[in-house]
């Protein structure tokens, strides 16, 4: 076990250095940049044009500026933004995650539960009507062209109803006076959602064991209760009552664009789980629990569908990798200043150095949700488990 | 080795009766047959477009779908708007020029008409009518004939990418499974590599320094795909097949390494490798449309490109009033990408026997 995951954390790491080279040798291979208009002008001075390249190292070779790039990624050194000059393009990291990891937080959370929901729904209700229905329907959210069904829905609710704002992540005359800057509320509000699912999280696993389906009803029922209560305390005390009008503001703005990513997030898992428990569901082992007399509930929840989980956990962590690619169009369409729209804004405007830290910072996450993937398929997965201790 | 006609002629029946039986697991599933008529109908779509400009049916001057250009008249009544509201004819301040009016404050280019006249004009989102089944865009372009060239750009592009990173991925998946050691150590970090690409933020990045067309962006998706999370599922797939007692048997008749690969290992993966071509259509299909949206990509015309007009053209607000411009593009790349996958997913049903009813 511990020996595959240091195998594995090994090779990830190499695959991370190919990561780092490759990528820098795609950036070096894009034609033009923000100092071919200064050094193609033909007026300026040659002892000039040998500082500025000097200057950025672009006289060395090849060679040695992928090894300057290792070096700088390493010490967190990627420059200056062209576009944005005194900011580093770390700083702007900085300023833009705490809005994406929020969003994406939430609609991760959202869209997993329903996704899972629905897809148990579906495996258990083979050949139902409601099964087509609900499968047509999830379909069409998994393959939907999304700009487009973003831009309809925003059209609907934002613009024809009125319900929810049309873009941006606040209100500024709201924040006129306020002291701080929103990525304190960002932050905030990240921390908490955090700990609420983490606790959440912890009711449900110490729930799993109990026997009773009522017992074990009410007192998951009871904690959802005490979380409410708790959160309800938490934003009515001390900071935070203070910051709590600033948090509704943005929470507001994140009505829309979550309730849409959701719609389209969810069929992705509701489809992988309505087939990998199908498969389970031709097991001999739920066959042998039907024999035994157990309620049909019982056989779903807790034979069919906790195995059917293994997957659907693994390839949701992949899934993460591919959520932040569509916060992409997300941030684009919702105008929500973001990740996304950073790294779409650098590769337009050519602006290299936030362009190449934003990919690597991606790529360094990718990395990571792979890694955590990997690892925890081979807990849960005892073949994996067993054929690495023998 | 030479066979003679009576067991080619077996060897056909078998095939023959493989597909027949097949084809009927596939039509049991509705959802599958849907997807499939979705998918003819493009495709019958994409083929009638150049079968009317070849019979002369569609004149190319007008149904182009990107420098065609149809002038539509139409004649305006002149009115005053009213001041303020509500009036006998008008109830509100967004009724007044009504349909078939014009306001006299808006013409100032044409000095000499007074209310009550007639003004003659063209109207460029012209809403649909027999000779524009879609009616055409603000450029006077058929909006039917460009949803019938993008459905074009989709097929060639889909199709193309897909059979490019499938073969690729079933060609590497058998021979890291097949040779296993240092290729196959080596294979599987290079789609670690790939998977562990940011891939919308790549294609911003290859499309920033190269002119993609669409079969630049197919050969880019096709390899991508290629090299990607599908060598590790054919890989796994082939690894099943390899412990098969034929397998062993081949070898022990004296079968080299490449002839057990081709001939035996190669044919029982090609299902579950006709299922990822079919899924990665849909993926294709969309990756095309978001590129195009975001006005990335350097193609005439495609599904994204019209919905990117009609967003740059401020039309998507305007709510239904221009449906025509709206609606189609985004309809027909869904239900694209949805038959592909239907498609797909009734293959699934016939390759995997768990997933069926009995």
């Amino acid at each position: 076990m511990y020996e595959y995951i240091i195998k594995r954390t090994l090779q990830m790491i190499v695959v991370f250095f190919i990561f780092l080279v490759s990528s820098y040798l795609l950036f070096n291979a894009i034609p033009g940049n923000a100092f071919s208009n200064l050094l193609l002008n033909p007026d300026l001075p040659p002892d000039a044009y040998e500082k500025v390249l000097a200057t950025y190292g672009l006289d060395k070779p090849l060679m040695e500026r992928v090894q300057l790039y290792i070096v700088n990624f390493f010490k967190g050194d990627f420059g200056y933004s062209y576009k944005y000059f005194p900011k580093t393009p770390i700083e702007l990291i900085a300023e833009r995650l705490p809005r994406t990891l929020m969003l994406f937080a939430v609609v991760n959370i959202c869209a997993f539960y329903t996704g899972f929901l629905v897809g148990k729904i579906l495996a258990w209700r083979r050949g139902s009507k409601a099964e087509t229905w609900i499968t047509v329907t999830s379909v069409f959210s998994y393959t939907v062209f999304y700009p487009w069904f973003a831009l309809m829905m925003l059209w609907v609710f934002g613009y024809k109803l009125g319900w929810f704002p049309i873009g941006k992540f606040l209100y500024p005359e709201k924040w006129y006076e306020a002291p701080w800057d929103s990525d304190v509320i960002f932050v905030l509000m990240i921390k908490f959602t955090v700990i609420v699912s983490i606790l959440q999280f912890i009711s449900y696993v110490l729930t799993r064991g109990i026997e009773s389906l009522s017992l074990r009803r009410n007192i998951r029922f009871g904690s959802l209760m005490a979380i409410f209560i708790g959160s309800y305390i938490f934003w009515n005390t001390g900071d935070a009552l203070v910051k709590k009008p600033f948090a509704a503001d943005i929470a507001y703005h994140m009505i829309l664009p979550v309730i849409v990513v959701t719609i389209v997030a969810f069929a992705g898992t509701a489809l992988l789980t309505r087939t990998t428990m199908m498969e389970v569901l031709k097991e001999d082992y739920i066959l042998t629990a039907r024999a035994k007399g157990i309620s049909q509930k019982r056989i779903r929840d807790r034979h069919a569908a906790r195995t059917a989980l293994l997957p659907v956990v693994t390839s949701f962590i992949f899934t993460i990798v591919t959520i932040i690619d569509g916060s992409v169009l997300t941030e684009t369409i919702f105008s929500w200043p973001g990740m996304g729209q950073l790294i779409l804004q650098s590769v337009l405007e050519e602006d290299l150095p936030v362009a190449m830290a934003t990919f690597s910072f991606l790529g360094v996450f990718a990395l990571i949700a792979h890694l955590i993937a990997d690892i925890s398929y081979s807990y849960l997965d005892p073949r994996i488990r067993i054929k690495s201790q023998g | 080795m030479s066979k003679d006609k009576k067991e080619i002629q077996i060897e056909k029946q078998i095939r023959r009766d493989a597909i027949r039986k097949n084809w009927k697991l596939f039509s049991q599933s509705k959802l599958g047959m849907i997807g499939l008529y979705i998918v003819l109908f493009f495709l019958f779509l994409s083929l009638l477009q150049p079968f009317l400009f070849i019979t002369g049916i569609w004149n190319p001057a007008i149904y182009d779908p990107v420098v065609g250009y149809d002038e539509i008249r139409d004649t305006l009544l002149v009115v005053e708007c009213p001041k303020e509201y509500p009036t006998e004819k008008y109830e509100s301040y967004a009724d007044c020029p009504g349909p078939g009016e014009v306001n006299i404050k808006k013409l100032y280019m044409a000095p000499n008409l007074e209310v009550g006249d007639y003004y003659e004009t063209f109207i460029q989102p012209a809403p649909p009518s027999s000779t524009h089944l879609l009616g055409t865009d603000s450029l006077g372009r058929d909006v039917f004939s460009q949803i019938m060239e993008g459905s074009q750009v989709a097929f060639v592009l889909g199709l193309l990418s897909a059979t490019l990173g499938v073969g690729i991925s079933t060609v590497l998946g058998t021979i890291a499974a097949f040779f296993g050691g240092r290729i196959d150590a080596y294979l599987m970090r290079q789609s670690d590599l790939i998977l562990m690409l940011p891939s919308l933020p790549l294609l911003f990045i290859i499309s920033a320094f190269a002119e993609l067309k669409v079969w630049h962006l197919a050969v880019v998706l096709g390899v991508l795909g290629g090299l990607g999370g599908s060598v590790i599922t054919i890989k796994s797939q082939a690894l099943q097949v390899k412990v098969k007692p034929f397998v062993d048997s081949a070898r022990i008749t004296g079968g080299s390494n490449w002839q057990i690969l081709f001939s035996h290992v190669l044919p029982n993966v090609a299902p579950i490798a006709l299922l990822f071509m079919v899924f990665s259509v849909t993926g294709a299909i969309a990756s095309e449309s978001v590129l195009s949206f975001l006005g990335l990509l350097n193609i005439d015309m495609s599904w994204g490109i019209m919905i990117y007009l009609s967003q740059t053209d401020g039309f998507i607000f305007s709510g239904l009033r221009f449906w025509w411009l709206i609606l189609p593009a985004g309809l027909a790349v869904t239900l694209l990408a949805g038959g592909f996958y239907l498609v797909g997913r009734g293959l699934d049903e016939v390759f995997n026997p768990r997933l069926r009813k009995r």
